[in-house]
């Protein structure tokens, strides 16, 4: 490299915030890592895609969890609402082929999207506290509905296809994911509806003086992480080839902590795409080359720890 | 701004309010017909008192909340049982962790349940139960015994050593002593995981490192861990002739990774418990060669002992007027040729 490139580079850095470097930097280091203990095991194809998918789920999640948390919002009920959309499918859209169980899946979870957006914005309730209850409220749904027996959804040939099948080399769920990150990152940067979302996090009282409906923009964002955890749900159920009670346990604090580590401010009004993109992939990694490594689990829990620990650290030095 | 105090306020008022109909549910089966209450429990001596005539054998079942597809059958069997029984007054509580079951459980001894059946999430719940026998109330344990001995009067369980035992067996066996191998654990460091890994190694054990385990990975008993879990491995590992799994609802995961990737004419696997949908697969033929039970049915059984010692009698077939006070299942091979004979109890 010539010298003006390499002083080039470095005043770039000196000027980039550090949370902007510090998680493609962590994904960069965690790829080294992995292409020096696994070779072309890690570094292949194959592999690269498989972590996508694996990221799928959580990621398409934590697009719509974004917008929530950028508006100062939380939302615990993603796991829950995940399988409760699965079994609402499975169950009562099963007989009818893959897009009717798609299309009830997707739409039931924007159903529990719009509870919990009625709850924040016009019953006023703490999110924290609204989608709280629905975590259990929604995990419940799915276990009445279910009598807790899982919903086997082989004969859905479209749907398990997801699972299967790929488009130019490509695995559905991976696709689905980045095309579901590019949207949230064209509406969140590039409309005005973004910036409301934004707005509405950063100053509620400033963003009401100025014009714009701070209650629809609350109850959307929640409705919006339905539809998200909805395509998740499907993405999910079209790789497992049914519909279970139990899915998605844990999953609100894998999307908040991706959202989080990726640099958008759980206090709202700082918000960031790609940072939730490097946030997923993050996790992604780490889980992925642990398991190649077949490192005992722990070990990946109490670096999964450290991650959102340091990552979170970072950005506070940043500003 | 929202005021921190006030949503703490808020939350606990929720929590207060949902538990408020959690107990509520419990509670619901009619009570028009509630048996006179007894007048003097015996003090140390749990045996049975018998219940008033006519009056209905109150039997409670306190299980955890079903967080995967084995202890949500733990319930649904119970409660099944408990139907078919006219002069059983059943109530059935979940408790998320063991902090509320003993909670709970002070409330159901407050009750006074001719029997209580027990679950316990682990052993921090043995106060509550000794405190159970103390009040004269006897307790079943469902599969995870007590240490103490005077915190049941019975025990009713399955063989979680005899599941990975079985497995293993099967596995050398099959492979004869030869093959790579992966093994799918539920929960890690739980006494159920240890059990089933050690019952496994021991078995194969003789072969001598002819079976060779390449990766060894808990994925928490859930469908969706299980699909994610074998995805890394299959990465990693070119050949693999066969997966043993602990559980057959997170084998489903499992299976689906396999299928996914287009390798299920490369492996086989087994699974542990004995649910219908993994019955359904080993009927077809194909990747999911066998599962071991470790059945929810136990549930149901441990109601018709609740009942047997309520009533004061013994085991029909059994010489002795009383229940046993220690019962382990068989960890059962469930294979193609005898599936028939044990669907009827896949859950």
């Amino acid at each position: 490299m010539t010298a003006p490139g390499l002083s080039g580079l470095r005043s770039a850095l000196r000027g980039a915030r550090a949370q902007e470097i510090a998680l493609p930097f962590v994904v960069l280091v965690l790829v080294i890592i992995g292409t020096t203990l696994k070779g072309t095991v890690f570094f292949s194809t194959a592999n690269l895609w498989n972590v996508l998918v694996q990221a799928s789920v959580a990621g398409t999640v934590a697009v719509g969890m974004t917008f929530v948390i950028a508006t100062g919002g939380i939302d615990l009920a993603v796991g829950s609402v995940l399988a409760a959309a699965a079994i609402i499918g499975g169950h009562y859209f099963h007989g009818a082929g893959s897009a009717w169980f798609m299309a009830g899946t997707v739409l039931a979870a924007v159903a529990f999207g719009v509870v919990n957006g009625l709850a924040v914005a016009w019953l006023r309730i703490v999110p924290f506290v609204a989608t709280l209850a629905m975590l259990a409220a929604a995990r419940g749904v799915a276990q009445q509905i279910s009598h807790q027996t899982p919903v086997a959804l082989y004969d859905l040939e479209a749907l398990t296809r997801i699972g299967s099948q790929r488009v130019l080399g490509v695995p559905i769920p991976a696709i689905v994911f980045l095309v579901v990150v590019a949207l949230g990152w064209v509406v969140l940067n590039r409309t005005r509806y973004g910036r409301y979302v934004i707005a509405v996090g950063g100053n509620r009282e400033a963003a009401r003086i100025a014009g714009i409906r701070v209650r629809s923009i609350q109850f959307s964002v929640y409705v919006l992480v339905g539809l998200c955890t909805g395509i998740a749900s499907v993405l999910q159920t079209g790789q497992l080839a049914s519909a279970s009670p139990v899915v998605g346990l844990g999953l609100e604090l894998d999307a908040i902590a991706a959202v989080v580590i990726g640099g958008t401010s759980l206090a709202g009004g700082r918000c960031t795409m790609i940072g939730t993109l490097f946030g997923v992939l993050t996790f992604a990694l780490i889980f992925n080359l642990l398991t190649l490594e077949n490192v005992e689990s722990q070990v990946q829990q109490i670096l999964r720890g450290a991650i959102i620990l340091g990552a979170v650290a970072v950005q506070r030095r940043g500003h | 701004m929202i005021d921190p105090k006030r949503a703490v306020v808020c939350g606990l008022a929720l929590t207060l309010a949902l538990s408020q109909i959690a107990c509520k549910k419990a509670e619901d089966k009619p009570k028009a017909d509630e048996a006179p209450k007894k007048a003097d429990t015996p003090a140390t001596v749990p045996a049975p008192a018998a219940p008033a005539a006519g009056g209905k054998i109150k039997i409670a079942f306190s299980a955890p909340s079903a967080d995967h597809g084995w202890t949500g059958a733990i319930s649904v069997n119970a409660k099944k049982q408990a139907t078919k029984y006219d002069d059983v007054e059943f109530s059935l509580t979940q408790a998320a962790n063991a902090a509320d079951q003993v909670n709970q459980l002070n409330t159901m001894i407050a009750q006074k349940p001719d029997v209580l059946v027990i679950l316990p999430h682990d052993e921090t719940v043995t106060a509550a139960a000794l405190a159970a026998m103390k009040a004269g109330i006897p307790v079943i344990n469902v599969d995870r015994e007590f240490s103490d001995p005077g915190a049941q009067r019975a025990v009713i369980k399955g063989d979680n050593y005899g599941v990975g035992f079985q497995a293993g067996q099967y596995f050398a066996k099959e492979l004869k002593c030869k093959g790579n191998i992966v093994e799918i654990q539920g929960i890690a460091g739980i006494s159920v995981t240890n059990q089933r890994t050690k019952g496994f190694a021991d078995a194969i054990a003789p072969c001598k490192g002819g079976i060779k385990i390449l990766a060894q990975q808990p994925a928490d008993f859930a469908p969706d861990k299980g699909l994610t879990v074998m995805q890394n491995i299959l990465q990693a590992n070119p050949k693999i002739d066969a997966v043993y799994t602990h559980d057959d609802d997170m084998a489903q995961g499992v299976v689906q990774a396999i299928k996914n990737a287009n390798r299920d004419k490369e492996m086989w696997l087994t699974g542990v418990g004995g649910s219908k949908a993994a019955m359904d697969l080993i009927k077809q033929g194909g990747l999911y060669r066998a599962t071991f039970l470790y059945n929810p049915t136990m549930a149901a059984s441990a109601v018709a002992l609740a009942r047997l010692l309520a009533k004061g009698q013994g085991l029909s077939d059994l010489t002795e007027p009383v229940i046993p006070n220690l019962i382990v299942m068989q960890a059962q091979g469930v294979f193609k040729d005898n599936v028939d004979g044990f669907m009827q109890i896949g859950f």
